[in-house]
Protein backbone atom coordinates (compact mmCIF):
# COMPACT_ATOMS: atom_id res chain seq x y z
CA UNK A 1 0.00 0.00 0.00
CA UNK A 2 1.04 3.33 -0.59
CA UNK A 3 2.59 5.13 2.28
CA UNK A 4 1.29 8.35 1.59
CA UNK A 5 -2.31 6.59 1.43
CA UNK A 6 -1.30 5.59 4.56
CA UNK A 7 -0.28 8.99 6.88
CA UNK A 8 -3.62 10.49 4.70
CA UNK A 9 -5.82 7.67 6.37
CA UNK A 10 -4.14 8.29 10.18
CA UNK A 11 -4.81 12.00 9.66
CA UNK A 12 -8.32 11.97 8.36
CA UNK A 13 -8.89 9.83 11.14
CA UNK A 14 -7.27 12.03 13.66
CA UNK A 15 -9.29 15.01 12.38
CA UNK A 16 -12.82 12.77 12.23
CA UNK A 17 -12.06 12.13 16.15
CA UNK A 18 -10.96 15.73 16.63
CA UNK A 19 -14.32 16.94 15.08
CA UNK A 20 -15.97 14.48 16.81
CA UNK A 21 -14.79 15.66 20.21
CA UNK A 22 -15.62 19.47 19.38
CA UNK A 23 -19.11 18.82 18.07
CA UNK A 24 -20.58 15.89 20.38
CA UNK A 25 -22.15 17.12 23.45
CA UNK A 26 -19.78 14.85 25.63
CA UNK A 27 -18.56 15.15 29.41
CA UNK A 28 -15.17 17.10 29.72
CA UNK A 29 -13.59 12.89 30.71
CA UNK A 30 -14.55 11.26 26.97
CA UNK A 31 -13.32 14.43 24.89
CA UNK A 32 -9.64 14.12 26.92
CA UNK A 33 -9.78 10.90 25.96
CA UNK A 34 -10.80 11.63 22.27
CA UNK A 35 -8.27 14.27 22.05
CA UNK A 36 -5.61 11.58 23.15
CA UNK A 37 -6.50 9.43 20.44
CA UNK A 38 -6.27 11.18 17.88
CA UNK A 39 -2.98 12.78 19.08
CA UNK A 40 -1.52 8.51 18.45
CA UNK A 41 -3.62 9.02 15.20
CA UNK A 42 -1.50 12.23 14.36
CA UNK A 43 1.56 10.73 15.44
CA UNK A 44 0.94 7.13 14.14
CA UNK A 45 0.54 9.35 10.63
CA UNK A 46 3.80 11.20 10.90
CA UNK A 47 5.97 8.17 12.29
CA UNK A 48 4.36 5.65 9.43
CA UNK A 49 6.51 7.58 7.02
CA UNK A 50 9.83 5.13 8.14
CA UNK A 51 8.32 2.95 10.56
CA UNK A 52 4.73 1.75 9.63
CA UNK A 53 6.36 -1.76 9.26
CA UNK A 54 6.65 -1.72 13.15
CA UNK A 55 3.26 -0.83 13.88
CA UNK A 56 1.48 -4.25 14.11
CA UNK A 57 4.60 -5.92 16.02
CA UNK A 58 4.43 -3.10 18.38
CA UNK A 59 0.28 -3.75 19.06
CA UNK A 60 1.59 -7.09 19.44
CA UNK A 61 4.52 -6.99 21.89
CA UNK A 62 6.43 -9.17 18.80
CA UNK A 63 10.54 -9.29 19.92
CA UNK A 64 11.11 -10.31 16.04
CA UNK A 65 9.77 -8.47 13.54
CA UNK A 66 10.67 -10.36 10.23
CA UNK A 67 10.93 -7.68 7.31
CA UNK A 68 11.55 -10.47 4.76
CA UNK A 69 11.83 -13.97 5.17
CA UNK A 70 13.71 -13.95 1.63
CA UNK A 71 17.08 -14.26 0.45
CA UNK A 72 18.83 -11.03 -0.18
CA UNK A 73 19.69 -11.99 -3.41
CA UNK A 74 20.49 -14.37 -5.70
CA UNK A 75 23.62 -14.46 -8.58
CA UNK A 76 21.78 -14.36 -11.93
CA UNK A 77 22.35 -16.90 -14.48
CA UNK A 78 25.07 -15.32 -16.07
CA UNK A 79 26.84 -15.08 -13.26
CA UNK A 80 28.10 -11.69 -13.07
CA UNK A 81 25.68 -9.66 -11.24
CA UNK A 82 23.21 -10.41 -8.54
CA UNK A 83 19.27 -9.93 -8.19
CA UNK A 84 17.12 -8.24 -5.40
CA UNK A 85 13.57 -7.97 -5.25
CA UNK A 86 12.26 -5.03 -4.69
CA UNK A 87 8.61 -4.88 -4.97
CA UNK A 88 7.20 -6.16 -7.77
CA UNK A 89 10.63 -4.92 -9.99
CA UNK A 90 13.92 -6.85 -10.28
CA UNK A 91 17.51 -4.78 -8.91
CA UNK A 92 20.64 -6.25 -11.07
CA UNK A 93 23.61 -5.25 -9.52
CA UNK A 94 26.99 -5.71 -10.99
CA UNK A 95 30.13 -5.50 -9.81
CA UNK A 96 33.34 -3.87 -11.31
CA UNK A 97 36.66 -4.78 -10.66
CA UNK A 98 39.04 -1.38 -10.34
CA UNK A 99 42.85 -3.05 -11.10
CA UNK A 100 44.84 -0.24 -9.02
CA UNK A 101 48.07 -1.42 -7.17
CA UNK A 102 50.03 1.59 -6.14
CA UNK A 103 51.19 3.32 -2.70
CA UNK A 104 52.04 6.22 -2.28
CA UNK A 105 55.45 5.47 -0.91
CA UNK A 106 56.58 5.06 -3.99
CA UNK A 107 55.15 8.11 -5.35
CA UNK A 108 56.51 11.57 -6.26
CA UNK A 109 55.15 15.00 -4.38
CA UNK A 110 54.00 15.70 -8.30
CA UNK A 111 52.52 12.17 -8.60
CA UNK A 112 50.19 11.90 -5.26
CA UNK A 113 48.66 15.27 -6.54
CA UNK A 114 47.78 13.35 -10.13
CA UNK A 115 46.69 10.54 -8.22
CA UNK A 116 44.10 12.75 -6.34
CA UNK A 117 42.84 14.31 -8.87
CA UNK A 118 42.39 11.37 -10.46
CA UNK A 119 40.00 9.54 -7.95
CA UNK A 120 38.26 13.20 -7.87
CA UNK A 121 37.43 12.83 -11.47
CA UNK A 122 36.57 9.00 -10.82
CA UNK A 123 34.10 10.19 -8.47
CA UNK A 124 32.22 12.44 -10.34
CA UNK A 125 32.54 9.49 -13.79
CA UNK A 126 28.68 8.62 -14.25
CA UNK A 127 25.69 10.50 -13.94
CA UNK A 128 23.66 7.55 -12.31
CA UNK A 129 24.67 6.25 -8.64
CA UNK A 130 27.96 4.36 -8.20
CA UNK A 131 29.50 3.02 -5.10
CA UNK A 132 33.18 3.53 -5.01
CA UNK A 133 34.82 0.79 -2.17
CA UNK A 134 38.19 0.17 -0.66
CA UNK A 135 37.93 -3.07 1.13
CA UNK A 136 40.39 -4.92 2.84
CA UNK A 137 39.68 -8.78 3.65
CA UNK A 138 41.11 -11.74 5.22
CA UNK A 139 43.14 -13.61 2.55
CA UNK A 140 41.26 -16.68 2.45
CA UNK A 141 43.59 -19.71 3.86
CA UNK A 142 41.06 -22.17 4.47
CA UNK A 143 42.55 -24.55 1.26
CA UNK A 144 45.87 -24.61 2.65
CA UNK A 145 44.69 -25.06 6.30
CA UNK A 146 42.30 -28.23 4.91
CA UNK A 147 45.50 -29.78 3.53
CA UNK A 148 47.40 -29.38 6.22
CA UNK A 149 44.93 -30.41 8.13
CA UNK A 150 44.49 -33.54 6.12
CA UNK A 151 48.29 -34.40 6.08
CA UNK A 152 48.61 -33.93 9.89
CA UNK A 153 45.82 -36.95 10.00
CA UNK A 154 47.54 -39.15 7.75
CA UNK A 155 51.29 -38.36 9.34
CA UNK A 156 49.28 -39.29 12.73
CA UNK A 157 47.73 -42.39 11.39
CA UNK A 158 51.49 -43.90 9.79
CA UNK A 159 53.09 -42.89 13.33
CA UNK A 160 49.68 -45.22 15.29
CA UNK A 161 50.73 -47.71 12.40
CA UNK A 162 54.78 -47.86 12.86
CA UNK A 163 54.17 -47.66 16.60
CA UNK A 164 51.68 -50.77 16.57
CA UNK A 165 54.64 -53.02 13.71
CA UNK A 166 57.30 -51.95 16.31
CA UNK A 167 58.81 -50.39 13.46
CA UNK A 168 62.58 -49.05 13.95
CA UNK A 169 63.07 -46.37 16.07
CA UNK A 170 64.55 -43.92 13.31
CA UNK A 171 61.78 -44.68 11.31
CA UNK A 172 59.68 -43.52 14.25
CA UNK A 173 61.33 -40.26 15.21
CA UNK A 174 61.33 -39.60 11.09
CA UNK A 175 57.26 -39.78 11.65
CA UNK A 176 57.18 -37.47 14.79
CA UNK A 177 59.83 -34.77 13.11
CA UNK A 178 57.43 -34.40 10.51
CA UNK A 179 54.70 -34.46 13.17
CA UNK A 180 55.93 -31.72 14.99
CA UNK A 181 57.12 -29.96 11.76
CA UNK A 182 53.21 -29.67 10.33
CA UNK A 183 52.06 -28.92 13.83
CA UNK A 184 54.06 -25.50 13.73
CA UNK A 185 53.54 -24.77 10.54
CA UNK A 186 49.57 -24.89 11.60
CA UNK A 187 50.24 -22.93 14.58
CA UNK A 188 52.14 -20.17 13.09
CA UNK A 189 49.79 -20.04 9.75
CA UNK A 190 46.73 -19.65 11.77
CA UNK A 191 48.82 -17.39 14.28
CA UNK A 192 48.15 -14.26 12.24
CA UNK A 193 45.57 -12.81 9.22
CA UNK A 194 46.58 -11.66 5.95
CA UNK A 195 44.95 -9.04 4.32
CA UNK A 196 44.37 -8.43 0.99
CA UNK A 197 42.98 -4.92 -0.31
CA UNK A 198 40.40 -4.45 -3.22
CA UNK A 199 39.01 -1.48 -4.84
CA UNK A 200 35.57 -1.93 -7.08
CA UNK A 201 32.54 -0.39 -7.88
CA UNK A 202 29.14 -1.21 -8.45
CA UNK A 203 25.97 -0.36 -9.93
CA UNK A 204 22.58 -1.06 -10.03
CA UNK A 205 19.64 -0.82 -13.09
CA UNK A 206 16.24 -1.98 -12.13
CA UNK A 207 13.81 -3.64 -14.91
CA UNK A 208 10.73 -5.68 -14.60
CA UNK A 209 12.22 -8.61 -15.87
CA UNK A 210 15.44 -10.37 -15.04
CA UNK A 211 17.03 -10.41 -18.39
CA UNK A 212 16.20 -6.62 -18.82
CA UNK A 213 17.90 -5.26 -15.89
CA UNK A 214 20.65 -7.73 -16.10
CA UNK A 215 21.48 -6.22 -19.46
CA UNK A 216 20.92 -2.42 -18.54
CA UNK A 217 23.12 -3.15 -15.43
CA UNK A 218 25.67 -4.18 -17.72
CA UNK A 219 25.06 -1.46 -20.07
CA UNK A 220 25.60 0.67 -17.24
CA UNK A 221 28.82 -1.11 -16.33
CA UNK A 222 30.12 -0.45 -19.34
CA UNK A 223 30.02 2.80 -19.36
CA UNK A 224 31.50 3.19 -16.16
CA UNK A 225 34.69 0.79 -16.90
CA UNK A 226 35.61 3.10 -20.05
CA UNK A 227 35.08 6.07 -17.75
CA UNK A 228 37.72 4.21 -14.93
CA UNK A 229 39.74 3.30 -17.33
CA UNK A 230 40.12 6.52 -19.11
CA UNK A 231 40.76 8.51 -15.72
CA UNK A 232 43.21 5.73 -14.46
CA UNK A 233 44.73 3.91 -17.58
CA UNK A 234 43.85 0.60 -16.10
CA UNK A 235 41.68 -2.12 -17.34
CA UNK A 236 38.68 -2.76 -15.29
CA UNK A 237 36.81 -5.86 -15.26
CA UNK A 238 33.48 -7.44 -14.15
CA UNK A 239 33.21 -9.55 -11.39
CA UNK A 240 31.98 -12.89 -12.08
CA UNK A 241 30.60 -16.12 -9.88
CA UNK A 242 31.74 -17.17 -6.79
CA UNK A 243 34.17 -13.64 -6.77
CA UNK A 244 31.21 -11.87 -6.41
CA UNK A 245 30.32 -12.97 -2.56
CA UNK A 246 33.21 -11.20 -1.91
CA UNK A 247 32.07 -8.23 -1.70
CA UNK A 248 28.63 -9.10 -0.04
CA UNK A 249 29.25 -11.78 2.10
CA UNK A 250 30.21 -10.98 5.45
CA UNK A 251 31.53 -13.95 5.96
CA UNK A 252 33.83 -13.99 2.72
CA UNK A 253 35.41 -11.07 4.25
CA UNK A 254 36.72 -13.31 7.49
CA UNK A 255 36.84 -16.78 6.06
CA UNK A 256 35.23 -19.42 8.02
CA UNK A 257 38.49 -22.04 8.71
CA UNK A 258 40.92 -19.21 9.27
CA UNK A 259 38.52 -18.08 12.11
CA UNK A 260 37.88 -21.20 13.60
CA UNK A 261 41.56 -21.90 13.71
CA UNK A 262 42.21 -18.78 14.72
CA UNK A 263 39.16 -18.77 17.54
CA UNK A 264 39.95 -22.61 19.01
CA UNK A 265 43.29 -21.20 19.28
CA UNK A 266 42.24 -18.66 21.62
CA UNK A 267 40.54 -20.62 23.85
CA UNK A 268 43.50 -23.17 23.89
CA UNK A 269 45.50 -20.45 25.02
CA UNK A 270 42.65 -19.03 27.61
CA UNK A 271 42.75 -22.87 29.08
CA UNK A 272 46.32 -22.93 29.37
CA UNK B 1 14.46 17.71 4.77
CA UNK B 2 13.05 16.91 1.70
CA UNK B 3 9.65 17.49 -0.10
CA UNK B 4 7.98 14.09 1.14
CA UNK B 5 9.20 15.15 4.77
CA UNK B 6 7.59 18.53 4.67
CA UNK B 7 4.34 17.18 4.06
CA UNK B 8 4.13 14.72 6.51
CA UNK B 9 5.27 17.55 9.31
CA UNK B 10 2.86 20.21 8.07
CA UNK B 11 -0.49 17.60 8.00
CA UNK B 12 0.72 16.58 11.57
CA UNK B 13 1.08 20.01 12.48
CA UNK B 14 -2.43 21.02 10.99
CA UNK B 15 -3.61 18.06 13.82
CA UNK B 16 -2.10 20.13 16.76
CA UNK B 17 -3.23 23.41 15.50
CA UNK B 18 -6.54 21.37 15.73
CA UNK B 19 -6.19 20.01 18.92
CA UNK B 20 -5.53 23.03 20.86
CA UNK B 21 -9.27 24.71 19.24
CA UNK B 22 -10.14 22.04 21.18
CA UNK B 23 -8.88 22.73 24.03
CA UNK B 24 -11.30 26.04 24.44
CA UNK B 25 -13.84 23.57 24.62
CA UNK B 26 -12.15 21.71 28.28
CA UNK B 27 -12.48 23.76 31.73
CA UNK B 28 -10.42 23.36 34.51
CA UNK B 29 -8.11 20.64 35.36
CA UNK B 30 -9.33 18.51 31.69
CA UNK B 31 -7.97 21.91 29.87
CA UNK B 32 -4.39 21.56 31.58
CA UNK B 33 -4.57 17.71 30.85
CA UNK B 34 -5.13 18.17 27.27
CA UNK B 35 -2.69 21.26 27.18
CA UNK B 36 -0.10 18.52 28.72
CA UNK B 37 -1.06 15.88 25.80
CA UNK B 38 -0.85 17.92 22.97
CA UNK B 39 2.69 19.01 24.56
CA UNK B 40 3.78 15.47 24.45
CA UNK B 41 2.70 14.77 21.15
CA UNK B 42 4.76 18.08 19.62
CA UNK B 43 7.42 17.47 20.99
CA UNK B 44 7.63 13.34 19.86
CA UNK B 45 6.57 14.82 16.26
CA UNK B 46 9.69 17.11 16.38
CA UNK B 47 12.02 14.84 17.79
CA UNK B 48 10.73 12.07 15.10
CA UNK B 49 11.23 14.54 12.63
CA UNK B 50 14.69 15.57 13.79
CA UNK B 51 16.45 12.31 16.00
CA UNK B 52 14.15 9.62 15.01
CA UNK B 53 17.72 7.70 14.90
CA UNK B 54 17.74 8.24 18.55
CA UNK B 55 14.27 7.52 19.89
CA UNK B 56 13.59 4.33 17.45
CA UNK B 57 16.69 2.84 18.69
CA UNK B 58 15.81 3.74 22.26
CA UNK B 59 12.59 2.07 21.71
CA UNK B 60 13.77 -1.02 20.20
CA UNK B 61 16.48 -1.31 22.66
CA UNK B 62 13.58 -0.94 26.04
CA UNK B 63 11.16 -3.06 23.97
CA UNK B 64 13.82 -6.05 22.77
CA UNK B 65 12.61 -5.68 19.66
CA UNK B 66 14.99 -6.91 17.06
CA UNK B 67 14.20 -7.28 13.05
CA UNK B 68 15.64 -9.68 10.32
CA UNK B 69 16.28 -7.30 7.05
CA UNK B 70 16.39 -10.91 4.91
CA UNK B 71 17.44 -13.95 5.75
CA UNK B 72 20.12 -15.27 7.61
CA UNK B 73 20.48 -11.85 9.22
CA UNK B 74 19.43 -9.96 12.24
CA UNK B 75 19.57 -6.42 13.39
CA UNK B 76 20.15 -5.90 16.71
CA UNK B 77 17.94 -4.35 19.34
CA UNK B 78 20.07 -1.42 19.53
CA UNK B 79 19.80 -0.85 15.83
CA UNK B 80 23.40 0.00 15.44
CA UNK B 81 24.91 -3.82 14.36
CA UNK B 82 23.74 -6.65 11.45
CA UNK B 83 24.29 -10.13 12.82
CA UNK B 84 24.63 -13.04 10.43
CA UNK B 85 25.06 -16.65 12.05
CA UNK B 86 26.85 -19.06 9.62
CA UNK B 87 26.99 -22.45 11.09
CA UNK B 88 27.34 -21.30 14.48
CA UNK B 89 29.87 -18.05 13.92
CA UNK B 90 28.23 -14.62 14.54
CA UNK B 91 29.43 -11.84 12.10
CA UNK B 92 28.50 -8.74 13.23
CA UNK B 93 28.61 -5.66 10.91
CA UNK B 94 28.18 -1.66 11.68
CA UNK B 95 28.83 1.38 9.94
CA UNK B 96 30.49 4.54 10.38
CA UNK B 97 29.92 7.82 8.55
CA UNK B 98 33.23 9.47 6.89
CA UNK B 99 32.99 12.10 4.79
CA UNK B 100 35.51 12.99 3.51
CA UNK B 101 34.32 16.86 2.47
CA UNK B 102 31.68 17.92 0.79
CA UNK B 103 31.93 16.66 -2.80
CA UNK B 104 28.90 18.61 -3.86
CA UNK B 105 31.22 21.82 -4.40
CA UNK B 106 34.41 22.82 -2.77
CA UNK B 107 33.98 26.22 -0.81
CA UNK B 108 36.22 29.01 -0.92
CA UNK B 109 39.31 28.04 -0.72
CA UNK B 110 42.71 28.94 -2.03
CA UNK B 111 43.61 27.10 -5.08
CA UNK B 112 47.11 26.65 -3.62
CA UNK B 113 45.90 25.33 0.02
CA UNK B 114 43.71 22.90 -1.76
CA UNK B 115 46.95 21.44 -4.05
CA UNK B 116 48.77 20.86 -1.09
CA UNK B 117 45.65 19.51 0.94
CA UNK B 118 45.40 16.84 -2.48
CA UNK B 119 48.95 15.95 -2.54
CA UNK B 120 49.01 15.06 1.08
CA UNK B 121 45.74 12.84 1.43
CA UNK B 122 47.01 9.39 -0.30
CA UNK B 123 50.05 9.21 2.37
CA UNK B 124 47.86 10.36 5.20
CA UNK B 125 45.09 7.95 3.70
CA UNK B 126 47.39 4.76 3.86
CA UNK B 127 49.15 6.03 7.01
CA UNK B 128 45.76 5.63 8.87
CA UNK B 129 44.32 2.51 6.88
CA UNK B 130 48.09 0.83 7.72
CA UNK B 131 47.45 -0.14 11.25
CA UNK B 132 43.73 -1.61 11.07
CA UNK B 133 44.12 -4.94 11.61
CA UNK B 134 40.59 -6.26 10.54
CA UNK B 135 38.82 -6.18 7.44
CA UNK B 136 36.68 -3.18 6.73
CA UNK B 137 35.09 -1.38 3.55
CA UNK B 138 35.10 2.26 2.42
CA UNK B 139 32.55 3.45 0.49
CA UNK B 140 32.13 6.28 -1.84
CA UNK B 141 28.41 6.57 -3.09
CA UNK B 142 28.23 9.45 -5.97
CA UNK B 143 25.88 10.09 -8.17
CA UNK B 144 25.52 13.25 -10.86
CA UNK B 145 23.37 16.18 -9.64
CA UNK B 146 21.13 18.16 -12.47
CA UNK B 147 22.92 21.00 -13.37
CA UNK B 148 20.30 23.54 -14.33
CA UNK B 149 18.50 22.52 -11.11
CA UNK B 150 21.69 23.05 -9.22
CA UNK B 151 22.50 26.07 -11.29
CA UNK B 152 18.94 27.70 -10.44
CA UNK B 153 18.99 26.81 -6.64
CA UNK B 154 22.83 28.26 -6.32
CA UNK B 155 21.37 31.63 -8.37
CA UNK B 156 18.28 31.60 -5.86
CA UNK B 157 20.46 31.78 -3.06
CA UNK B 158 23.31 34.33 -4.71
CA UNK B 159 19.92 37.08 -5.74
CA UNK B 160 19.10 36.60 -1.60
CA UNK B 161 22.26 37.09 -0.34
CA UNK B 162 23.21 39.72 -2.70
CA UNK B 163 19.74 41.31 -1.60
CA UNK B 164 20.86 40.93 2.39
CA UNK B 165 24.18 42.64 1.43
CA UNK B 166 22.81 45.37 -0.10
CA UNK B 167 20.27 46.31 3.17
CA UNK B 168 22.67 45.68 5.30
CA UNK B 169 24.62 48.27 3.51
CA UNK B 170 22.09 50.40 3.16
CA UNK B 171 21.42 50.24 6.64
CA UNK B 172 24.96 50.48 8.11
CA UNK B 173 25.51 47.51 9.81
CA UNK B 174 28.99 46.16 11.56
CA UNK B 175 31.43 45.48 9.10
CA UNK B 176 31.37 41.66 10.76
CA UNK B 177 28.40 41.39 9.34
CA UNK B 178 29.22 42.14 6.20
CA UNK B 179 32.00 40.44 5.75
CA UNK B 180 30.10 37.56 6.43
CA UNK B 181 27.29 38.07 3.67
CA UNK B 182 30.14 38.87 0.78
CA UNK B 183 32.03 35.93 1.82
CA UNK B 184 28.84 33.67 1.12
CA UNK B 185 28.24 35.90 -2.09
CA UNK B 186 31.95 34.80 -3.09
CA UNK B 187 31.30 31.34 -1.98
CA UNK B 188 27.87 31.19 -4.64
CA UNK B 189 29.67 32.88 -7.03
CA UNK B 190 32.68 30.22 -6.75
CA UNK B 191 30.21 27.18 -7.43
CA UNK B 192 28.29 28.96 -10.11
CA UNK B 193 32.14 29.40 -11.72
CA UNK B 194 32.46 25.95 -11.29
CA UNK B 195 29.38 24.98 -13.35
CA UNK B 196 30.78 27.90 -15.89
CA UNK B 197 33.81 25.99 -16.68
CA UNK B 198 32.25 22.79 -16.64
CA UNK B 199 33.01 20.99 -14.04
CA UNK B 200 29.37 18.52 -12.80
CA UNK B 201 28.15 19.07 -9.54
CA UNK B 202 28.38 15.27 -7.55
CA UNK B 203 26.45 13.96 -4.59
CA UNK B 204 28.62 11.96 -2.23
CA UNK B 205 27.97 9.55 0.71
CA UNK B 206 30.80 8.35 2.44
CA UNK B 207 30.73 5.50 5.13
CA UNK B 208 33.18 2.72 6.27
CA UNK B 209 31.67 -0.65 6.96
CA UNK B 210 33.62 -2.97 8.96
CA UNK B 211 32.50 -6.81 10.30
CA UNK B 212 33.54 -8.62 13.53
CA UNK B 213 33.19 -12.24 13.98
CA UNK B 214 32.69 -14.30 17.51
CA UNK B 215 31.06 -17.49 19.01
CA UNK B 216 28.50 -15.58 20.49
CA UNK B 217 26.23 -12.47 19.46
CA UNK B 218 27.23 -10.85 22.30
CA UNK B 219 31.37 -11.82 21.70
CA UNK B 220 30.85 -10.52 18.07
CA UNK B 221 29.14 -7.23 18.90
CA UNK B 222 31.46 -6.96 21.65
CA UNK B 223 34.51 -7.19 18.61
CA UNK B 224 32.75 -4.65 16.55
CA UNK B 225 31.97 -2.03 18.82
CA UNK B 226 36.25 -2.59 19.50
CA UNK B 227 37.22 -2.29 15.68
CA UNK B 228 34.91 0.92 15.44
CA UNK B 229 36.51 2.19 17.87
CA UNK B 230 39.38 1.63 16.21
CA UNK B 231 38.53 2.61 12.95
CA UNK B 232 37.37 5.95 14.67
CA UNK B 233 40.87 6.62 16.18
CA UNK B 234 42.82 5.96 12.88
CA UNK B 235 40.65 7.72 10.69
CA UNK B 236 40.26 10.91 12.93
CA UNK B 237 43.52 12.01 11.47
CA UNK B 238 41.71 12.83 8.44
CA UNK B 239 39.68 15.42 9.71
CA UNK B 240 36.26 13.46 8.89
CA UNK B 241 32.93 13.44 11.27
CA UNK B 242 33.12 9.89 12.55
CA UNK B 243 29.80 8.67 14.18
CA UNK B 244 28.01 5.39 14.03
CA UNK B 245 25.00 4.96 11.94
CA UNK B 246 22.03 3.56 14.06
CA UNK B 247 18.31 3.02 13.21
CA UNK B 248 17.13 2.98 9.23
CA UNK B 249 20.05 4.08 8.08
CA UNK B 250 21.59 1.52 8.79
CA UNK B 251 18.96 -1.07 7.53
CA UNK B 252 19.14 0.81 4.37
CA UNK B 253 23.52 0.79 4.06
CA UNK B 254 22.21 -2.63 4.33
CA UNK B 255 20.28 -3.04 1.51
CA UNK B 256 22.99 -0.86 -0.71
CA UNK B 257 25.03 -3.96 -0.57
CA UNK B 258 22.42 -5.89 -2.64
CA UNK B 259 20.62 -2.68 -4.81
CA UNK B 260 22.04 0.59 -5.14
CA UNK B 261 19.41 3.54 -5.35
CA UNK B 262 18.04 4.18 -8.64
CA UNK B 263 18.43 8.41 -8.01
CA UNK B 264 19.89 11.03 -5.91
CA UNK B 265 16.36 11.81 -4.68
CA UNK B 266 16.27 7.85 -3.49
CA UNK B 267 19.85 8.37 -1.53
CA UNK B 268 18.66 12.32 -0.15
CA UNK B 269 15.74 11.11 1.30
CA UNK B 270 16.61 7.95 3.27
CA UNK B 271 19.85 10.09 4.45
CA UNK B 272 18.30 13.22 5.91
CA UNK B 273 19.90 13.09 9.75
CA UNK B 274 23.13 11.27 10.13
CA UNK B 275 25.35 10.97 6.97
Amino acid sequence: MNKLYVMIAFFLASALVLAAAAALPLPQYAKIVLLAVALVLDVAGFSSRYYLYMFRPLLRLKKHVVLSSEDAYWISSTADSILHKSGDDIVATVYVLIPLYRSSTEMSDSERLEFSRQVSRLIGVSRDPVRFTTEMYVMNKDAYIQTLRDTISATENEQADLTFKNAPAAELERVKGKLAMLHNMLDSISKGMSFEMVSYASISATGSKEYEAISAAQQKARELMSGIGSVFGVSPSLITGENILKFIEPEALIPFSTMTEQISKGLEEQVV
Amino acid sequence: MDEEGIIYLIFSLVIIVLSFAILTSLHGIYTIIGLVLVVIALVFIIAMNWADFLLMPALTSVLGMTFQPARNYTITKGQNAIIKNVNGLFYATGYITANLFAYTFKEETAAEEDEVRLAAAPEMWERAVMSLGFPYKFHVLSCGMDVQKVRDEIEGRRSFQEFQLSRALQSGSNEVTVTDLQRRVNIEQAKMDRISQGEKPIATLMYTETTAVGITEKAATDALDAQIKQLQIALSSLDLQLSRIVGRELYTLFRYNFSMPNSFADIASAFDQQM
